[in-house]
């Protein structure tokens, strides 16, 4: 990033060779293109994904390539870091090679300049004026005063008076503040990006555990980073009512523990919802402890507002379920006359479902199912266009052979048209939208009526009756009679058409007992993520200084004119000449103006002045 | 020195220091914000939290530098302010889009929205009709169109500002936070920054390279607004809910708006000298190429200024909402692209002293480079800057 001067090395010296290429404005300019080239990697690849989405994607040999190349996570890779070190490498030759240059020029100034040196100035105009030659001096000098210039005046010893002035002497800071501002940034963002760790990994001191499930005790020591890692940034899910002292780092396909120098307690997570459903806000109630369990900090982390210990920074970044306890019904399909059993146990949590021989595997629990209103054929407004459709819970069972389905059910009944339904959605493979059955409850709300009606006409089938719609009739009949004797003819009839339609539906139902959700003791986990980065406040300190920079760099040019009046017979000859090192079409019209000034105020005229190539870009 | 007879001075212009050259306007300007400014103190100071002084200062001294730099800045903010607060005035009386027709059909942000797409529209086909026909009248229509657009573009997101409390009060936010909202920003502040430098350079055929682009974001926010109704006012999700989104966003725009023009500048650039080296017509209605070099390289730098301060906001505002500064989002990735792209190009021009053809199909390449990043991240590519996508 030299200005113009290359200076040349004597040929013998390979380091200034070395220094000079590392210098050339080439050189920056390239790897400024390069390293913008290389960033769009990253962004066409979604990052850090975990392998086997990637070996899914690219088939084995491309997924080996790609992952021999970084690909996966791009900006860490030896070779991109290798980029951003060269360029800092580069902007820091620079910016030593031109200080001291830069330095002698903002402090020198002279005021005598060789003719010649005026002639070579992007601007420059001769001419002739009657005036003595102090006087003429005395009035340029007036010229610039006027335009802003704080000219000296000096007398030179072959008789003739040199005038100079300048503005924008500083001008050279904003390439200091700028330059260093990059080198400054990119120091801190390696400090923060934690090399002693990446090193210690490297070298294999530190490996990455591979195995998510592991509970934090049985994680092998050679997967924990150091209490007193200078930086980090880790995740924990934390459930309520618990407390952690490590968060996990993401490492190739595996992961790292970082204990912290706290105890985070996570007493409660909520989150507060607009009138349309969207969700406002994300809330973690969290106290701080030390070892011996005193209480550090308390208080409230927010999106966007993290909470700041000991330069460690909390923040609420995702949320889950953290092990809601669910007590549930479970209906067998295939044995009429049973009453329900009940089932106990939290997410997370895989049951036995009795000595069926069938697990369940309790997914998930969801508080609220806020779809829209479209979705569940209601009409939607526009001010509410969602429903919420209440608790919900997901889990996959798995038969004694290992072949599972998944199910959602909600807790709460939907109605239509005055019957009320309870919805159990299924599906045999992940990618499948789920299959979903209504199935209708009765004038008690629960499903117990269908599923007498279930048994009765399984009873009915076993009996030897044939499937004709009077033996589903009379059965819903005597069923009713003794479950419901108060249900009203009409809705009567509109259970036992719904209960025609739910029928047909469990034909494709894939296990033999329907679970359904009597009550639940809900717990959020809140996804905390943890850093420590002492480098960010030379980061932004740098950051200012590189705006600054910029700011000075454009709008505060730095423009220098001299002149030189030689006396003659009739008067006086004016030289003079000048340059900016910015906006150069803006200083062609200052200097003009300056130039009609100073013929007016001499009463002088113009002998010759710089030929331009109007219409080219001024150079 | 000698003494010189005061007589002969007279001959010599006064010394004029900036001071010395503002006019009365000038400093009824800076009284005027200064009271506005004062009177927003002394009504809301109060409830102020410190980054609502952050936000107020910015503002004023925004708006101050850009009004004593430019003149028409000052009629142009009162254009906008007192039609924006009349409108906030009716709808504190109680006047709603439904009982008011000045509100249904000009003031309300929906409907000065439509205004401005209509009128820059409108300005756009004048500035082509302009660069054929030479017509002066027809140039000077074109350019009062331009600053009409504008004009109803900043009233538009300036009342839809209030409208995102009315009925909601939690929901209330500076009206740039989706896709419809930072287009109606894109198409008003685009053209803003054009007149200054059309005014500056006096150079109106640039006109119809640049207002073309803006019609077809015209095209895109209307498509926007028809077929996608993506004018409803909605909440913020809670990461959106910052203040630095107040500075964040306008100050990423001043930098699109810039980066936008001085690809188009390229675009008439290279159009012009292939025309000039043929003796066609459109070099002699174009300006110089060393006018539309200077403009290409004075829009670049005033964006390049605006988008660094403003990707490092977006960083500081990252640290706070997502944990790090710097996450390699696609969107952050792209800044930092386009970020390296202008550096280039700065690098180039001032420092080896490149100029003309290769510096235009530079900056007129780049356009491809910017509007990825402001628009094709959102479309094509997921990432934390997903609240921008359709």
């Amino acid at each position: 990033m030299t200005e113009r001067s290359a200076i040349a090395p004597p040929p013998h010296a390979r380091w200034r060779l070395l220094v000079q290429f590392l210098g050339s404005m080439r050189l920056a300019v390239s790897l400024l293109v390069l390293l913008a080239i290389a960033s769009i990697i990253g962004t066409i690849l979604t990052q850090q994904q975990p392998y086997p989405n990637y070996a899914l994607q690219f088939g084995p040999f491309w997924f080996q390539v790609f992952r021999e190349l970084g690909l996966y996570n791009v900006y860490r890779t030896l070779w991109y870091t290798g980029i951003v070190a060269f360029l800092v490498l580069s902007t820091a030759t620079c910016v030593t090679r031109n200080t001291p240059r830069m330095l002698r020029e903002m402090r020198d100034f002279p005021t005598r300049q060789a003719e010649q040196v005026l002639l070579e100035q992007d601007e420059w105009v001769r001419m002739q004026s009657p005036l003595a030659p102090a006087a003429a001096g005395e009035r340029a000098a007036q010229v610039l005063r006027a335009a802003g210039y704080r000219p000296r005046v000096e007398q030179v010893a072959d008789g003739s008076l040199a005038v100079a002035a300048r503005k924008g002497r500083y001008q050279r800071v904003g390439y200091f503040l700028t330059h260093i501002a990059i080198v400054v940034i990119c120091g801190g963002a390696l400090y923060n990006a934690d090399v002693p760790v990446k090193w210690a990994e490297w070298r294999g001191a530190l490996q990455p555990e591979k195995n998510f499930d592991l509970p934090l005790s049985q994680i092998p020591q050679k997967s924990w980073m150091s209490v007193h890692n200078p930086a980090y940034r880790g995740t924990i899910t934390l459930p309520e009512g618990e407390t952690a002292n490590a968060v996990f780092e993401l490492a190739g396909d595996g992961y790292l523990v970082q204990p912290l120098p706290f105890r985070i307690h996570l007493q409660s997570f909520q989150i507060s919802y607009y009138s349309t459903g969207m969700p406002k806000d994300f809330i973690s109630r969290i106290v701080l402890y030390n070892d011996q369990g005193k209480e550090l900090k308390a208080g409230l982390v927010r999106v966007n507002h993290p909470m700041s210990y000991d330069g460690v920074e909390i923040y609420q970044s995702s949320f889950s379920d953290g092990g809601s306890l669910l007590r549930m019904n479970s209906y067998l399909l295939g044995a009429p006359g049973t009453s329900p059993r009940t089932l106990e146990g939290r997410v997370g949590q895989t049951l036995q479902a009795g000595n069926s021989g069938y697990a369940v595997d309790l997914k998930n629990f969801d508080l609220y199912n806020i779809v829209p209103k479209s979705a569940v054929g209601e009409k939607a407004t526009p001010d509410h266009p969602t429903v919420n459709l209440g608790p919900s819970f997901t889990y996959i069972v798995h038969d004694k052979s290992g072949a599972g389905a998944e199910f959602k059910t909600y807790m709460t009944p939907i109605t239509r048209e005055g019957q009320g339904f309870f919805v159990q959605g299924f599906r045999t493979a992940f990618a499948n939208p789920y299959q979903y059955v209504y199935i209708p409850t009765g004038p008690h709300g629960g499903i117990g009526l269908f599923m007498d009606y279930l048994a009765a006409l399984q009873v009915a089938a076993r009996a030897g009756s044939n499937a004709s719609e009077a033996i589903f009739v009379d059965t819903f009949r005597q069923v009713v009679a003794q479950d419901a004797p108060e249900m009203s003819p009409n809705a009567q009839a509109v259970f036992l058409q719904a209960s025609m339609d739910a029928l047909l539906q469990l034909r494709d139902y894939p296990m033999p007992f329907v679970l359904s959700l009597s009550s639940f003791d809900h717990r959020w986990a809140a996804g905390l993520q943890v850093t420590k980065w002492p480098g960010t406040t030379v980061i932004y300190w740098g950051c200012v200084a590189l705006v600054l920079g910029i700011f000075i760099l454009f709008y505060l040019p730095q423009k220098r004119i001299w002149m030189r009046l030689r006396a003659h017979d009739e008067g006086v000859e004016l030289l003079a000449g000048g340059s900016a090192n910015r906006n150069r079409l803006d200083f062609e019209k200052e200097f003009s103006t300056l130039a009609a000034g100073l013929e007016q105020v001499l009463e002088g005229s113009e002998i010759a002045h710089k030929e331009k190539d109007n219409g080219k870009p001024a150079s | 020195m000698a003494n010189l007879r005061v007589e002969q001075w007279s001959a010599l212009p006064p010394a004029k220091g900036w001071w010395a050259r503002l006019s009365m306007g000038d400093w009824a300007w800076a009284a005027g914000l200064t009271a506005a400014a004062g009177i927003v103190l002394g009504l809301y100071g109060a409830g102020f939290g410190y980054w609502q002084f952050v936000v107020l200062a910015c503002w004023y001294a925004a708006l101050m530098a850009a009004g004593l730099a430019w003149r028409p800045m000052q009629i142009a903010t009162l254009a906008v302010v007192a039609p924006a607060l009349l409108a906030v005035w009716l709808y504190s009386i109680g006047q709603t889009p439904a009982n008011n027709f000045l509100l249904r059909d000009v003031l309300q942000g929906y409907a000065a929205a439509l205004w401005m797409s209509g009128l820059l529209l409108a300005a756009t086909a004048a500035y082509l009709v302009f660069l054929f026909t030479r017509s002066e009248r027809l140039g000077r229509w074109a350019t009062g169109l331009t600053w009409a657009g504008a004009i109803m573009g900043f009233i538009a997101l300036g009342v839809r500002w209030r409208e995102t409390y009315i009925g909601h009060p939690d929901w209330g936010h500076i009206p740039v936070s989706n896709l419809w909202e930072v287009f109606v920003l894109f198409c008003a502040s685009t053209p803003l920054f054009y007149l200054y430098y059309e005014k500056r350079n006096q150079a109106r055929a640039l006109g119809a390279f640049v207002l073309p682009l803006v019609a077809a974001g015209v095209g895109f926010l209307l498509w926007l607004t028809f077929a996608q109704h993506m004018d409803r006012i909605e909440p913020l999700i809670p990461a959106l809910q910052s203040f630095w989104m107040k500075l964040h966003v306008p100050m990423m725009f001043v930098g699109y708006a810039n980066f936008t023009i001085a690809s188009l500048v390229g675009f008439a650039y290279l159009l012009g000298e292939r025309s000039r080296r043929r003796g066609g017509w459109l070099g002699r209605a174009l300006p110089t190429g060393a006018v539309m070099d200077d403009v290409m390289y004075k829009a670049i730098a005033l964006g390049f200024l605006f988008f660094t301060a403003s990707t490092i906001l977006g960083a500081v505002w990252a640290a706070e909402a997502w944990g790090g500064f710097w996450s390699w989002d696609p969107k952050e990735t792209w800044a930092l692209i386009v970020w390296l792209n202008y550096a280039g190009y700065l690098h180039a021009r001032v420092v080896k002293g490149w100029r003309g053809t290769a510096m235009a199909w530079w900056s007129a390449m780049s356009l491809w480079v910017v509007s990825f990043c402001f628009l094709g991240v959102n479309l094509f590519l997921s990432g934390l800057h997903s609240y921008g996508q359709l």
